[in-house]
């Protein structure tokens, strides 16, 4: 928020809840790299890491969402303010989706290393998914702090290209399964890892949408991209 | 700056290159403005912004001031009240006003809505029973005072005052329904029932309403007018004036970033 506010109560509220936001963001960025960290060594004391932080990424949300309560109660936002607001929950929801999966990719790393499967599964494309989408999700972060809509929209287009990784990996994986059916059972495991990771760029897309939302006042989503080139002009 | 309606809204008052003067003070600046038909239109804007003078402008009232003058057109249903004929009495009962202060006429409750109505009109005495109940029913005072008309009017509390002076202003049937910060000397649950009954006068009335409550505006309003300093600067949908005004001053000032 570039201007303040003549209450300084009310700037401080909402830079709080702004900041809190961004940590949970950290949070669930951490999320994701211990779990791609699990992933590439097959390291149950990552995906176990991952898992413990789950807890506090909830509790997070609800404190985020209690806050937002507090200050729509309270101040009765308009305007920038209360697209702000709004994009902030959805934003939490999002964030907090986002470490359902990074917990959703541990709780597989780990079955997979029980299993004794871990070391015959061709993972390294996964992993550059992986990092992709997780790089995605910082750059959505970024952005939601600057509130930078240039690159909400760089964003949205990177997005595409990790769904693309998406269906081409599903058929790679399809071919594996056909040539050796002893495969199957490991490339469900990838297949179902490489959904949650395709998610993870979603929730991406998804803050990359908000931020055109509080600074254009345009509801994006759903949008083809010329539309949402035209509502950035 | 000009104003339009975005949707095809019947106007009832239009403005046109409205220009007012306090002495040398130039009040109102070019003010252009289409207040639409059985809608709720609300101004808002800092002290001096010129809401008050204009919603003035509307009825006339600032004749009662020798140094003060409009030029322009307001046109009432296409009639510009400017340079109208019209006795100006018939013009304010087309056009009513009720003011910022509860202002009761030393009378009983019954007479402060009969007095205005016996200008304008000549009813039986059944007949004024039935218009001094239907104001005070649709102003939403009837269950409070039915059993006391005969009291005085000043006896009543500043809520129940003020919306005897709707009641006052409603009983002479005008098209048109002024209100100048009809609200800001009352508590809570009085002006939640004035917003209600704003809502429900709405149907059969042109309400404008100055007020410097914008959350008020935002509620109970279907068309905002932001001013500042004399000149319109933004008219539009209540809805889109408080989520996504188009002038940046709009919003600075309704987010409270004005300074």
């Amino acid at each position: 928020m570039t201007e303040k506010h003549l209450s300084s109560q009310f700037d401080s509220e909402l830079n709080g809840v702004s900041s809190r936001v961004m940590e949970l963001g950290g949070m669930v960025e951490s999320q994701i790299h211990q779990a791609v960290y699990a992933l590439a060594q097959f390291d149950p004391e990552a995906a176990d890491r991952v898992m413990e932080t789950e807890h506090r990424v909830n509790a997070m949300e609800i404190e985020i969402d209690r806050e937002l309560s507090s200050i729509i109660a309270r101040r009765q936002p308009t305007a920038r303010d209360l697209r702000l607001l709004i994009a902030i929950s959805k934003t939490t929801a999002n964030l907090e989706r986002v470490g359902d999966e990074a917990n959703k990719i541990a709780r597989m790393v780990k079955s997979i290393i029980e299993s004794g499967s871990a070391r015959a599964l061709p993972s390294t494309d996964l992993r550059i998914a992986a990092d992709m989408a997780s790089g995605l999700l910082r750059k959505a972060l970024d952005a939601f702090a600057r509130l930078d809509t240039a690159a909400a929209l760089s964003i949205l287009k990177d997005d595409d290209l990790i769904d693309k990784e998406f269906d081409g990996f599903v058929r790679k994986l399809v071919t594996y399964m056909m040539e050796d059916p002893r495969t199957i059972s490991a490339s469900l495991d990838l297949l179902f890892l490489a959904k949650a990771i395709e998610r993870i760029g979603d929730h991406a897309k998804n803050i990359a949408e908000f931020i055109i939302y509080i600074v254009k006042g345009a509801d994006v989503r759903h949008t083809s991209m010329n539309d949402i080139e035209a509502a950035l002009q | 700056m000009s104003a339009t309606l975005s949707q095809p809204v019947r106007s009832k008052i239009s403005v046109k290159d409205l220009n007012f003067y306090y002495g040398k003070f130039h009040a109102l600046k070019g003010i252009n403005l289409e207040i639409p038909e059985n809608k709720v239109t609300a101004f808002i804007g800092p002290s001096g912004c010129g809401k008050s003078t204009l919603l003035r402008t509307f009825n006339r009232m600032f004749e009662l001031y020798p140094e003060q003058r409009a030029e322009g057109t307001i046109a009432l249903d296409g009639e510009n009240l400017l340079t109208s004929k019209q006795d100006v009495a018939l013009i304010r009962a087309k056009v009513g006003m009720v003011f910022q202060k509860p202002t009761p006429f030393p009378m009983s409750i019954y007479d402060n809505i009969a007095f205005g109505v016996k200008l304008f009109e000549n009813l039986s005495a059944s007949d004024m029973d039935d218009r001094v109940e239907w104001a005070l029913k649709k102003a939403a005072l009837w269950t409070e005072v039915r059993d006391k008309l005969q009291q005085s009017g000043s006896g009543l509390s500043g809520g129940q005052q003020q919306r005897l002076c709707i009641a006052r202003g409603i009983a002479i049937k005008p098209e048109v329904l002024l209100l100048d910060e009809p609200c800001s000397a009352l508590d809570p649950i009085s002006t939640a029932k004035i917003e209600e009954l704003i809502a429900e006068l709405k149907s059969e009335y042109t309400v404008v309403i100055v007020t410097h409550n914008m959350q008020q505006a935002a509620r109970c309003s279907d068309y905002t007018a932001y001013m500042y300093l004399g000149d319109l600067i933004e008219f539009g949908a209540t809805e889109q004036m408080f989520f996504k005004p188009q002038r940046k001053e709009t919003e600075d000032y309704i987010t409270g970033r004005f300074g």
